[in-house]
């Protein structure tokens, strides 16, 4: 009996002297990678004039699965269609943002720490739980919202006929983009990789053909780029657009990221998101009064029905947005079509025969 | 399918078996005497409760414990119990010794016992923490996990009822809320048992 009186003392003893340390859920959160940014240049030679001095920040934005629409990649001959494609679409070849992860308010000595507690989410990654991989591109922005993150603006579009769709005016974003070390896959790129399982190289988001498979989880990779001519090249072979081998590189993730200030103009997609990541399209239906067509750029464009014939000569008339829009993006009115088919055997809308006033394409024969 | 089987061949065997041996008989008028002699008891059971050193959660785990004495009693008490709960960040497993003098007041209406116990003592906590997202994103060694123990003063107010079923055994429930000391700040929560005693 005293025994057990004396281990109840000693126990009571220690646990009044209290001692070890729990942190439960508290306690700082280790992040789960981190990247180290560097940003080099003189930013006075490329600054575009704002209200006040530049809040810079480094943005880490993971990259969405994107294809053009085919208007903006078929050859033409049309001047008027390529000064549309000029001023409406995007880069094809260009990253597109799909999710601001992190934000950092850049050091004065241009360096920054873009922290990641989080994975990215699965809709962020492509291919199956076996072998899925993310992308994501350094961007040092001037936050002038002062939102304290890059804010991912939208194209506007235009509204259709009363009954139809009215105007999106989408959203605008006043920051502006001053380096980003993932712009193209047509320029040297340089980028953080998640990788989780196997590495599918037959995949094509933002392919890397020729260069080594990213490492394990998290890794920065380098690709030289390649030109628009040898990707098409490459797509009619039905392979994937071959990198320079002497230009790729496989890095842990605490390499440092070297991005330098650019002129913010190339760079204004980067801050831009995509409303369908598939290629199609909305059409409309033409609007019984003019359109104001103040800053824009319009064309009369064929339908692509990719050599099937079941165009059968059926035109579009495709307008982008203003000029001093954040995003650029395309409107399509046809006069005779559904939202996501001119092509439909039962269309929603047909006006072929009563064209509204100010159409200005060749009128269509009714179907 | 073979309980069933096991239940119908008792069903019919079992008067039969009456009929033909008293003596033999599962239940008779001596099977829920009980006694109750002794001033010492000794059970058992499962407990549940608030966690030490968790703000939430219920932990789950066996507790035993001895008691002495009759109108007022003294004993010692442990238990180990263990909860799991996530945070977005955390995944924290903390598994606590619960170790008590005890010491309380009872009575004895009929064939059951009612009283109360307070219990002094500490609780041995350790804890694992677990990053969650870190396996998939490759940590390892302490970014991914950590642990840690800790000794936290702590107090138990527990009613207790007991019944006594047959023989030395009795049916025992306790529970009431406790208290413990951990970073400075009381800690307050509750604690439940249900289980065995054998007072021969």
């Amino acid at each position: 009996m005293a025994a057990v009186s004396r281990a109840a003392i000693i126990a009571a003893g220690a646990a009044l002297a209290g001692c070890g340390n729990l942190s439960g859920f508290g306690g700082s959160v280790p992040p789960l990678a981190t990247v180290h940014v560097q940003v080099t240049g003189d930013l006075a030679s490329v600054q575009v004039p704002g209200p006040g001095a530049p809040k810079l920040a480094a943005a880490l934005v993971w990259g969405a699965q994107w294809l053009t629409e085919p208007l903006c990649v078929l050859p033409t001959s049309d001047a008027s269609v390529q000064a549309l494609i000029a001023a409406g679409c995007r880069d094809a070849f260009g990253f597109v943002p799909d999710r601001v992860a992190v934000n950092v308010p850049l050091g004065p000595d241009g360096t920054a720490e873009l922290d990641l507690l989080d994975l990215p989410a699965a809709d962020v990654m492509v291919g199956d739980v076996t072998a899925r991989v993310a992308y994501a591109s350094v961007v040092i922005y001037d936050d002038r919202d002062g939102d304290g993150t890059l804010t991912l603006g939208r194209a506007s579009r235009l509204g259709g006929r009363d009954d139809g769709r009215p105007d999106d005016s989408g959203v605008q974003t006043t920051d502006v983009v001053y380096a980003a070390s993932f712009v193209s896959m047509t320029q040297p790129d340089r980028r953080l990789a998640f990788r989780e399982g196997g590495f599918d190289r037959a995949a094509a988001f933002y392919p890397r053909a020729g260069c080594g498979d990213p490492l394990p989880s998290f890794s920065i990779v380098s690709a030289g780029g390649f030109s628009a001519q040898a990707a098409l090249a490459a797509e009619l072979a039905g392979q994937l657009p071959p990198e320079d081998p002497s230009a790729c590189l496989e890095q842990p993730a605490d390499t440092p990221v070297t991005v330098a200030y650019r002129a913010p103009g190339p760079l204004r997609e980067l801050a831009c998101e995509e409303r369908t990541l598939d290629s199609s399209i909305r059409y409309r239906e033409p609007p019984a009064d003019p359109i104001d067509l103040t800053s824009r750029t319009d064309a009369c464009a064929s339908v692509p029905d990719f050599g099937t014939g079941q165009a059968k000569g059926m035109t579009q008339y495709v307008v982008s947005g203003r000029s001093d829009d954040s995003c650029v993006g395309l409107t399509h009115y046809v006069l005779r079509g559904c939202r996501n088919d001119p092509l439909c055997e039962q269309p929603q809308w047909d006006i072929t025969k009563t064209p509204p006033s100010w159409w200005r394409c060749s009128a269509q024969a009714p179907q | 399918m073979w309980r069933t089987a096991v239940l119908l061949a008792l069903c019919a065997a079992s008067p039969a078996r009456a009929l033909a041996d008293d003596a033999g008989t599962l239940l008779s008028d001596d099977t829920w005497n009980y006694r109750s002699t002794g001033h010492l008891a000794v059970d058992g059971g499962l407990v549940v409760g608030f966690p030490a050193a968790l703000p939430t959660g219920m932990s789950v785990g066996a507790g035993a414990g001895v008691t002495v004495g009759d109108a007022l009693t003294w004993g010692a008490r442990a238990s180990w119990v263990t909860a799991t709960e996530s945070s977005l960040p955390w995944t924290v497993t903390q598994s606590d010794l619960r170790l008590r003098v005890t010491g309380g007041v009872q009575t004895r209406p009929g064939r059951g016992t009612i009283g109360l116990r307070l219990g002094l003592g500490g609780t041995m906590v350790h804890e694992t923490r677990m990053r969650n997202q870190g396996m998939r994103a490759g940590l390892t060694g302490s970014e991914l996990e950590t642990s840690a123990f800790a000794l936290l003063p702590a107090a138990d107010l527990d009613a207790v009822v007991a019944l006594h079923i047959a023989g030395p055994w009795l049916l025992m429930t306790s529970g009431g809320p406790s208290l413990d000391l951990h970073g400075g700040t009381l800690h307050g929560g509750w604690s439940a048992e249900l289980g065995v005693a054998w007072q021969p």
